[in-house]
């Protein structure tokens, strides 16, 4: 998450002190995000009886990692997990294939509605889900889609403005030689795309990627909408329907051991890509 | 390159497809259906019939969404003003030239890469709780009787803390890259006139930021509208008037809740164009109140 420098500058101690009422700040805020987490992690490994007797941080009968076993296979966590890795991967694939050949086109082709198109796309990102769901929810009935199948269409789908309008921006500062030369050489457009273009905007593609995944990884709305019961459940839904049935269970090591499985894949990303991530936040469509 | 009709079609079509079907149709059938009399969403639209602005005089009639509004709009203001001001004192400590900027940048940003059911649960089952919760340990170490975080009365304002808590740290980002886009010389050139750190916030950091600060009350505005999942999650059985707000009241509306009788579709829609209006004005007014000019530096 941070790169330890190499040389040593010399502490000026004036500045510092003058710093302290902000490292004060900033300690405070993380340090309760950590003992946030360390809590749920010790807790995910201690019993229910331990947790209510405000005993987690003692492991005085072990570490019980059999929470786990107990949430992944009793609690359905397997289930939901493998469809929101399913979601998030087929998803991430499909918005590439039908966003960059468009968000190509769009910043090098100018036709009859091109910009149409484009102001399009960017209100598209801005319409609330609450305006759209009710007739996608009659659409969906009536050419009869469901489960895991409709959930894939419209994470696609909702993720197609977004990448569309990301990708157009790095296509934009492309030379055109590229395939002007790609065309003497007899190269045909389509292939020039996929074969030159689209490999020049890859860390663009990347970046776009990982919002892709963490939006549908997280996303809750339409998942609850749309897979009230039943197999076709990603984790959010799961979670909640864990934490309802609480009160039957009683099992609290076995709900923080899922809340850790459905945290894990999400952080374990930012550990490695949190640079990226964060350049990408104030990268691209945020401007002041 | 030889333009080519046929090509740019193959190129350009699933995207226009998808903005038909996913967003254009949606939202006009949407915005009719707010003007016609429809119990069962998925009932075909020859069984709708007009009833003019009925279903919008009825939703204000409502106790339910007008409590919900209220409550929409205490989660705008009070936790507008709390997550834009943490956020900008973050931003502002960050960009001080502290050490291990880049370690408390990511650290604080965390919480938004958390799937969010997952870090309300954290909340509701962990900090909040009666028995063992965090807040009430450090209350007890003081001294200090437990309090019920999640009663009726108080419910609310620690959904709000919570999901302000959630918040931050976008926003904080959104401030850091606008801080570092105004050129150092200003602040150097306002220091060696003699001006303190605070002045400078006030007379260039806050002046310069007019631009992102618009932006950041229109995200910050669209979050407030579509608030959900925290209500959802603090209140996962049955809506409660504590913490209701309007797309849980759709929610209900249209797809059923605990102690709603009839499913009414057409008001369901007529919520979601007011708050879609909402959305609209609240980004007019800010654009007129806001005036950035086009500053050059």
């Amino acid at each position: 998450m941070f790169k330890r420098k190499k040389y040593h500058e010399k502490i000026n101690w004036r500045k510092e002190l003058s710093l302290l009422p902000g490292y004060i700040v900033v300690t405070l805020w993380v340090l309760f995000t950590a003992v946030m987490l360390f809590w749920i992690f010790a807790a995910s490994l201690s019993t229910s009886k331990e947790i209510f007797s405000g005993k987690v941080l003692e492991f005085a009968t072990g570490f019980h990692w059999e929470n786990y076993v107990t949430a992944w296979k009793t609690q359905n966590v397997s289930v939901f997990f493998a469809n929101s890795l399913l979601y998030s991967l087929v998803s991430c694939a499909g918005v590439l294939i039908i966003s960059a050949p468009a968000a190509y086109g769009l910043s090098r082709w100018g036709f009859v509605g091109s910009k149409a198109i484009r102001i399009g796309l960017v209100i598209a990102m801005s319409v609330p889900t609450i305006m759209i769901i009710m007739p996608l929810y009659s659409l969906a009935v009536r050419w009869n889609l469901r489960g895991r199948v409709l959930l894939i269409l419209l994470y696609i789908m909702l993720r197609v403005p977004y990448t569309t309008i990301y990708l157009l921006d790095f296509f934009s500062t492309l030379s055109t030689t590229y395939e002007e030369a790609a065309a003497l050489d007899g190269c045909p457009p389509a292939k020039t795309f996929w074969a030159i273009m689209l490999p020049l905007v890859q860390p663009a593609v990347v970046t776009v990627t990982i919002f892709n995944f963490l939006s549908v990884w997280n996303e809750f709305f339409m998942a609850l909408i749309f897979t009230p019961e039943g197999s076709a459940t990603p984790v959010g839904v799961g979670l909640l329907q864990i934490v309802n049935a609480m009160k039957y269970t009683g099992n609290y090591g076995g709900l923080f051991a899922a809340v850790i499985i459905v945290f894990l894949p999400t952080f374990l990303l930012y550990l490695f890509l949190s640079e990226k991530i964060i350049a990408g936040v104030t990268g691209g469509g945020v401007k002041g | 390159m030889r333009k080519n009709k046929a090509m740019i079609a193959c190129f350009i079509a699933p995207t226009v497809v998808t903005l038909v079907l996913m967003y254009l149709y949606p939202v006009a059938r949407t915005v009719l259906m707010s003007f016609f009399h429809v119990t069962n969403l998925t009932a075909s639209t020859s069984t709708w019939t007009f009833n003019g602005l009925e279903n919008y005089f009825k939703i204000l009639h409502t106790a339910d969404f007008i409590t919900s509004m209220k409550n929409m709009l205490l989660i705008w203001l009070v936790g507008g003003v709390i997550t834009l001001a943490l956020s900008m004192m973050m931003a502002v400590i960050l960009t001080s030239g502290i050490r291990g900027k880049k370690f408390f940048r990511a650290a604080i940003y965390l919480p938004n890469i958390i799937s969010a059911v997952a870090l309300a649960t954290m909340w509701v089952q962990y900090i909040f709780n009666y028995d063992y919760g965090l807040l009430n340990t450090m209350l007890e170490m003081i001294g200090v009787k437990s309090v019920r975080w999640l009663g009726t009365d108080l419910k609310f304002w620690s959904m709000m803390a919570a999901f302000i808590f959630g918040s931050v740290g976008y926003y904080m980002l959104i401030y850091i890259s606008g801080i570092e886009g105004i050129p150092q010389d200003l602040f150097e050139a306002a220091t060696l006139d003699g001006a303190g750190k605070v002045r400078q916030f006030f007379s260039i950091t806050m002046p310069l930021l007019k631009g992102i600060l618009k932006t950041s009350i229109t995200f910050w505005s669209i979050n407030a509208t579509t608030f959900f999942l925290w209500t959802k999650m603090f209140s996962p059985v049955n809506t409660e008037g504590s913490t209701i707000v309007p797309v849980v009241y759709l929610y209900d509306t249209v797809f059923g809740g605990k102690g709603v009788v009839n499913l009414d579709a057409g008001a369901g829609a007529a919520v979601g164009v007011v708050l879609a209006i909402i959305i609209v004005i609240e980004y007019a007014l800010t654009n007129l109140l806001i005036k950035d000019g086009d500053l050059e530096y």
